[in-house]
């Protein structure tokens, strides 16, 4: 039996894919684009992800129209299979318009959504902190981190507030979703950047194969990212954000 | 006579029955710029009457922006040609080597625009599609688009309700919109903010690609292209556009506002996402089978002015159907579809054996069709060994010329008197009460935190950025997977001094640039200018023009980098007829052997030296300071050795591995570069400060402020040392105690009003 196999779903308007990939694969992965045009061969793959960028070019919502897309029918089919999935960013908002995050009703039948960021509106990017607050095996994807690790990554969107009506946000709360919040350098919680609720900056579902983060790890992942932080010997090793990759990707090899 | 309104198109403008003044009515009725002997020029290489498409291709072609009529013949002063250059300007852009890695040879592309007047106008779109002008000119040399940047300026935002402020935020959203969307970090950038541009905003933007050098696509038809396609790309041509080249070429009074609105082009970010991608896919087929092809962009003059070029440089002619071309809208006009400027189109030269499998990745792999309205690539015509460039419209021909007349150079000598230099008399400095000053400086406009604006911009997009905006004088790149090799870029035009003296503003761009990409480690490769000024046709104004030109050729030369890119924007004014402050503004790229040894700002340690390498002269002429005091002041001359021996002296400290930290000293003078170089150490969680002893802290004459581990390893023959940093994060200055944090906050805080 070969290597289990990782899809990088492309849609149009997908911008984050090359570097997705060269990271998954730098942890071992064995990972391959798949662009939209070539959605028949996505079932054949073990596990997906999907990186950031305006897919649809965030019509109506952010990932509200990249979650009716035919590739999404083969996500939301691996889903109930096990498969394990990851959403960065705007595939973050896709798998929460896809209803697979919190994954507490019907597939596409979202009862969550990242939305325009508060108090101001507009896009952000900004390097930050978030915290793993779920016990690291909680979710197969997190279960290689140290439990409360603190992981560096770049917030890089205009709709990254989590937002939801009362009872989901509690459900939210109370199931265990959240799985990452935004903390300092320290790892001392703050308010979230964008305003999310709960201060959240990842979501993962009930069975725990589904994990979406807003902010981007691969973009704090290699050592030249963070030369004053201890990056200058060996620029191109990896570090940082790759941790959580390479939790994922050992993930995928024991599935 | 409205082209729109025209449906034949091959109806006859009549030139040559006509008097000159009748003439000149009947062009400014039909909307075009030629001038009346201009238009006897075109008649007479016809040998007839244009037709309506001619007229307006010929208004396109010849218009300043696409022939640079009036200053094409100064800006041969330059020097383009060095060790570095790859490509110099002769195509959409110019390319230099970055370095070898894997047994390749990199290259760095280019390109430098501006997009003045339709942001003027229509700031949002107008900013954004220049951003898309500019990454097709970089992605038409067959390379990965890598960075973008956009050096603004903009007028007075202090008022609440000022249209100013109004077109400041208007031009950040639409660069942030369509960079982000692309997926295209935004690495550099500056932003003055200038009562002269209160009526003429400039939006520089500069892109910058990554091309194997034996991989090179050129934007001409290749030998032997006789018989080839030509194949159209990208959105359905609609009537968004119509007139931009010359739109470009007018003051902005004389074009009215509201009637050139349509003039201005749409941005669609999302459809140039897909193109971009498309297009790597179709160089790395082109690459696999060896196919030797033509790429050119899409700008001003349309699929006209695109395929005629494209044509003519190759040495061919060409002809096009326009019946074969995708539009928006039926019944679109003959001269639209010709020279309408519809963004997001790009035009191939092929060998007719790969054209199948180009369109098969445009139209079906990449489903262009599916992502915008009509949008694909189609065979439009065919490149002709005659050197005729033919149109056809609904089985007419509607242009047929000449191709060489079209696309020549056509020139304009226009008179201009020489700029005075400035000479200001009171060489006496001021007394300074730097207690006072010091927090009036650092809330500038001009000095403050541009955070609030560029954290709005994606800068770490593609997971290649080293050093992202804002956190040293040039943002780095390490843009190839697996090497050590980085780019560095940066930007710089002060038109605090082009207000005063044109040629020295130029000769301070490009140091300052230059010195900018030194500070972070990098060595100066190349240089791009976009020359942004007034109306060519006033004296004055041309002079302060040849001036500026002049100043960049000197400085290249004493600096020994090239220009290998560059453009000119003319007819920049405010309503009452002044030109905008001389605006020369210059982009630099630099080259990093090791990303590991690329310098950050941020004080390191206490107890470390500070030095000042470089010119120190005691003049405030152009200074934020002089500005706040009112005071006249004269301009820093430049000493070009001394300048040398800095950039030297900053490149060994670093091979030594003494150098700790290093800022250029420049808007704000060297103690706003060492309050930067706390506040650079506050971002990292490092309470540092420093204590120096200095008489004229303010002074912007240029250099480096360095901190270094150990001064003894280097010569320090006409360094001086003004201080020494603090294990706490203060600032004492000539025994005046500030404390970082409450500094920070000031200069943290003026431009978050503006863009909240």
């Amino acid at each position: 039996m070969s290597a289990p196999r990782i899809a990088v779903l492309v849609f149009p308007g997908t911008n984050s894919e090359d570097e997705t990939v060269r990271l998954l694969r730098a942890c071992g992965g064995d990972a391959h684009l798949v662009h939209w045009s070539r959605a028949d061969t996505l079932a054949a793959y073990d596990a997906y992800v999907l990186p950031g960028g305006f897919a649809y070019e965030d019509r109506i919502r952010a990932g509200a129209i990249a979650a009716h897309d035919r590739m999404v029918d083969d996500v939301i089919t691996g889903c109930e299979r096990g498969k394990l999935i990851l959403g960065i960013c705007n595939g973050a908002q896709v798998l929460l318009e896809a209803g697979l995050v919190p994954g507490t009703g019907p597939a596409r039948r979202p009862t969550a959504a990242f939305t325009h960021n508060a108090p101001q509106a507009h896009y952000l990017c900004a390097h930050v902190y978030v915290k793993l607050v779920i016990e690291p095996h909680r979710s197969p994807i997190t279960a290689e981190l140290p439990p409360g690790a603190v992981v560096p990554a770049y917030a890089a969107h205009g709709e990254g507030r989590l937002a939801a009506d009362p009872a989901h946000l509690r459900e939210i709360a109370d199931g265990g979703h959240v799985a990452f919040v935004y903390v300092d350098a320290d790892g001392t919680p703050v308010r979230a950047p964008n305003g999310s609720a709960l201060d959240a900056a990842a979501l993962v579902n009930r069975e725990g194969n589904v994990l979406a983060i807003m902010p981007h790890p691969e973009r704090d992942a290699w050592n030249y990212q963070h030369l004053d932080r201890g990056g200058r010997t060996d620029p191109l090793a990896c570090s940082g954000g790759a941790a959580l990759f390479a939790s994922f990707v050992a993930a995928v090899a024991r599935s | 006579m409205s082209p729109l309104a025209s449906d034949r198109a091959a109806t006859v403008f009549p030139v040559r029955a006509l008097d000159d003044k009748t003439l000149a009515a009947r062009a400014e009725a039909a909307g075009v710029a030629l001038r009346v002997d201009e238009l006897r020029r075109i008649a007479d290489a016809c040998g007839r009457d244009p037709t309506i498409v001619e007229l307006h291709a010929f208004d396109a072609q010849w218009s300043e922006h696409c022939s640079y009529k009036s200053s094409r013949h100064f800006l041969r002063r330059l020097p383009t040609e060095g060790p570095d250059v790859v490509l110099g300007p002769a195509e959409d852009s110019g390319i230099v080597h970055l370095g070898e890695y894997d047994g390749e040879r990199y290259g760095i592309v280019i390109a430098h625009e501006s997009h003045n007047h339709p942001s003027q106008v229509v700031p949002f779109e107008g900013a954004a599609t220049g951003i898309g002008g500019i990454v097709r000119d970089v992605l038409c040399m067959g390379a990965e688009v890598i960075a973008v940047a956009d050096p603004l300026r903009f007028g007075r935002v202090e008022e609440r309700t000022s249209h100013a402020r109004h077109v400041a935020r208007g031009v950040v959203d639409g660069i942030a919109a369509y960079g982000n969307a692309i997926g295209v970090p935004n690495l550099a950038g500056d932003v003055y903010f200038h009562a002269g541009f209160d009526d003429n905003v400039l939006v520089n933007v500069v892109a910058l690609g990554l091309v194997k050098e034996r991989e090179i696509i050129h934007s001409f038809a290749p030998p032997g292209a006789q018989g080839w396609d030509i194949v159209l790309v990208g959105k359905a041509t609609d009537p968004s556009g119509f007139g931009g080249a010359s739109f470009s070429s007018l003051t902005l009074d004389a074009a009215d506002s509201d009637a050139n609105r349509g003039a201005v082009q749409v941005p669609d970010p999302f459809l140039k996402s897909v193109l971009m991608r498309a297009s790597y896919r179709v160089f790395a087929m082109l690459r696999e089978k060896k196919i030797v092809a033509g790429f050119k962009d899409l700008g001003a003059g349309g699929i006209m002015g695109c395929s005629a070029e494209i044509a003519s440089s190759g040495g061919y002619g060409a002809e096009l159907n326009l019946d074969e071309v995708n539009v928006a809208l039926d019944d679109l006009p003959a001269a639209v579809i010709a020279v309408g400027e519809t963004q997001e189109r790009l035009l191939w030269v092929l060998p007719p054996e790969a054209t199948a499998e180009v369109l098969r990745i445009y139209n079906d792999e990449f489903t262009l069709p599916a992502i915008a309205h009509n949008a694909r690539a189609a065979i439009v015509g065919r490149i002709t060994a005659e050197k005729r460039y033919v149109l056809r419209h609904r089985g007419e021909i509607v242009m047929d010329v000449p191709i060489d007349v079209l696309t020549g150079s056509v020139r304009d000598e226009l008179p201009y008197v020489e700029a005075v230099r400035h000479e200001p008399g009171g060489n006496e400095l001021p007394a300074l009460d730097v207690e006072a000053l010091l927090p009036q400086v650092l809330a500038h406009r001009d000095v403050a935190s541009r955070e609030p604006l560029f954290r709005r911009y994606d800068g770490v997009v593609r997971g290649t950025t080293v050093l992202p905006r804002g956190m040293a004088d040039a943002g780095v790149l390490a843009p190839i997977a697996g090497a050590r090799l980085g780019v560095a870029l940066a930007v710089a035009g002060n038109p605090r001094v082009g207000a005063i003296d044109p040629r020295a503003a130029a000769e301070q761009a490009v140091l300052e640039a230059t010195r900018r990409v030194v500070a972070v480690g990098a060595r100066p490769i190349g240089l791009t200018d976009c020359l942004n000024f007034g109306n060519p046709r006033k004296a004055d104004q041309l002079g302060a023009f040849v001036a500026a030109v002049d100043g960049l050729a000197h400085a290249a030369r004493e600096l020994g980098v090239a220009f290998v890119s560059g453009n000119v924007s003319l007819y920049n004014e405010s309503k009452e007829g002044r030109a905008v402050p001389a605006s020369a503004v210059v982009a630099c790229v630099g080259a990093i052997a090791d990303i590991g040894a690329t310098v950050t700002p941020g004080l390191k340690r206490a107890g470390s030296p500070l030095l000042w390498i470089g010119s120190r002269e005691l003049a405030l002429g152009g200074s934020v300071v002089a500005e706040l005091l009112g005071i006249e002041a004269p301009l820093p001359q430049t000493d070009y050795a001394a300048e040398r021996l800095a950039a030297a002296l900053v490149r060994d400290a670093r091979e030594a591995g003494v150098l700790l930290a290093c800022r250029t000293v420049s808007d704000g003078g060297v103690l706003t570069a060492l309050a930067r170089m706390a506040f650079d150490a506050r971002a990292q969680g490092r309470a540092l400060g420093a204590e120096i002893d200095y008489g004229n802290p303010f002074c912007e004459a240029g250099g480096y402020l360095c901190e270094v581990s150990d001064a003894g390893a280097l010569d320090l023959t006409g360094v001086l040392r003004i201080g020494t940093t603090l294990a706490e994060p203060a600032l004492i200055v000539n025994g005046t105690r500030f404390e970082v944090d409450a500094l920070h906050a000031i200069w943290s805080q003026p431009l978050s009003e503006v863009y909240p």
